[in-house]
């Protein structure tokens, strides 16, 4: 369970989250859905405390996330692939996670194995991994300890068709388990493949939210994206 | 959905990360990246050169003992040993794991002192190991290079080794905790202890400099003959160029948005 309740997040004048609330439940796949410089990103930050809320607060599984004595037990996160040591091995940074969680020897090897990485890519180093493969690696990490709920920052990208579809079937699978999932893109198909829920985000506020069945009723997802994103587009012209 | 109330969260049970595991993941850090590694490898083949240099510069044997090879040594990694704190401070930042590892700990400055810690433990170890060449070179002397080969050992130059070292190391982490850029914290690191220095051909700085340079301050360490005065001057510099970077940093980093 993720509740977000009126998150706040200003930087100077700018507010780039403002007043963002939804909630993300377990047996359930949440897909956060919106342009690019929407707020996704900062949003899923202050999620897991890396960013510091100016109102409102977050609780994940009813707790604070800075307050949760080994969040990485509960929580995965990948919040960006890319964010990993360039001369360390991939393996080894699945090691360094593992460790910091006190799980045992074979999580890393478990962890590998599950997101398709062989023992010859895991012990390269993750500067000469492809977007796809650190998106594997970041998605092993999230997965390591087994937790109960998962936040993923855009993770179809950079992966080919079949990447994708993998990427699906373990979030999927992850919510039919019981777990909490949150995914972010802003690819409409993307979102629309694989979500129960589903958050519009767009100039930092929540435009429309609700099961993907309530937001399609009236015709495809796409529409009701337009229908919500379409009219913020007009209000900020005519301003 | 409301909050809970009145229950406390399931999550909320469990152990928190013990400091040592933190120190150990620092450890394991400095040695498992190409960048890291090589810097070892650097401080060693320099230490180990500057360990056998005796043995080429004395002509008559004189002044081939334990105690000079380690003060040749320890010049070696005195000037290298603190970019490892510097690195272990500032890659987080510059190679993004920041991400990574403030949510698996969001307690930033635990891991951050966990990054002292495990600079200040590779420091100790670079001293034992200065020491260890030292005794290897001083056997060599004495077999091929007709050297005196004492094994004199002064406890109070013992100390101020690992002083000094602790101080530089200090230095380290808490300019690249503060600057949370490599080559700043290096530069800084480098040039800073130096301007000051400078300062003291200026007349009027002469009095305030032995209060703040901490190059000066720190050197009657090594000697073991540190009196009342020097004590304060190395307090001074200590507070300015080791205390006050690490404080500040710690709060920079404890409250940045990590992105």
């Amino acid at each position: 369970m993720i509740e977000a309740n009126n998150l706040t997040k200003r930087y100077g004048g700018h507010t780039a989250v403002d007043r963002v609330s939804f909630t993300a439940k377990p047996y359930r796949v949440t897909g956060f859905l919106g342009p690019n410089g929407a707020g996704k990103s900062t949003t899923m930050r202050m999620l897991v405390g890396l960013a510091r809320p100016d109102e409102g607060e977050a609780r994940i599984l009813g707790a604070n996330f800075a307050g949760i004595p080994n969040p990485g037990r509960h929580v995965g996160v990948l919040l960006d692939a890319s964010a990993t040591h360039k001369g360390r091995t991939g393996r080894e940074t699945l090691s360094l996670a593992a460790i910091t969680m006190g799980l045992g020897a074979g999580s890393v090897d478990r962890a590998l194995d599950r997101v398709g990485l062989s023992k010859k890519e895991a012990a390269r180093r993750t500067g000469g991994y492809s977007l796809g493969m650190r998106q594997r690696l970041g998605i092993a990490q999230a997965l390591l300890a087994d937790p109960a709920v998962l936040i993923l920052d855009e993770p179809a990208n950079g992966l080919d068709p079949s990447g994708i579809r993998w990427m699906r079937g373990i979030v999927r699978d992850f919510a039919r388990d019981g777990g909490t999932v949150l995914l972010s893109s802003h690819l409409l198909g993307e979102v629309e493949a694989v979500a129960d829920d589903i958050v519009i985000m767009g100039s930092g506020r929540v435009l429309a939210q609700g099961t993907r069945e309530s937001l399609t009723q009236n015709g495809s997802l796409e529409d009701a994206y337009f229908a919500a994103t379409g009219d913020d587009a007009r209000e900020e012209g005519a301003a | 959905m409301s909050a809970v109330t009145g229950t406390r969260p399931a999550v909320l049970e469990g152990e928190r990360i013990p400091f040592l595991r933190h120190v150990r993941i620092e450890l394991r850090k400095t040695v498992d990246t190409r960048a890291s590694a090589w810097l070892l490898i650097a401080i060693a083949a320099i230490t180990v050169g500057a360990t056998v240099l005796p043995l080429f510069l004395s002509s008559d044997g004189s002044g081939l003992d334990w105690a000079s090879f380690v003060l040749f040594a320890s010049s070696g990694w005195s000037f290298l040993l603190p970019f490892i704190g510097v690195l272990s401070a500032t890659s987080e930042w510059t190679q993004r794991t920041a991400l990574s590892t403030f949510t698996l700990e969001p307690r930033r400055t635990v891991v951050n002192l966990a990054k002292l810690v495990a600079s200040l433990i590779l420091g100790i170890a670079m001293v034992a190991a200065t020491y260890a060449a030292g005794a290897v070179v001083n056997v060599i002397g004495i077999a091929f290079f007709d050297g005196s080969g004492s094994w004199a050992l002064d406890g109070g130059v013992v100390l101020g080794y690992l002083g000094t070292m602790a101080i530089y190391v200090m230095l380290g982490v808490g300019l690249g905790l503060l600057l949370l850029n490599t080559p700043l914290a290096i530069v800084a690191f480098v040039v800073l202890p130096m301007l000051v220095s400078v300062l003291t051909l200026i007349p009027a700085m002469e009095d305030i400099v032995p209060w703040i340079d901490l190059n000066g301050a720190s050197l009657p360490l090594v000697d073991g003959s540190l009196t009342g005065t020097e004590w304060a001057h190395l307090a001074t510099a200590f507070l300015l160029w080791c205390a006050l970077p690490m404080c500040l940093g710690l709060y920079r980093t404890s409250r940045r948005e990590v992105a």
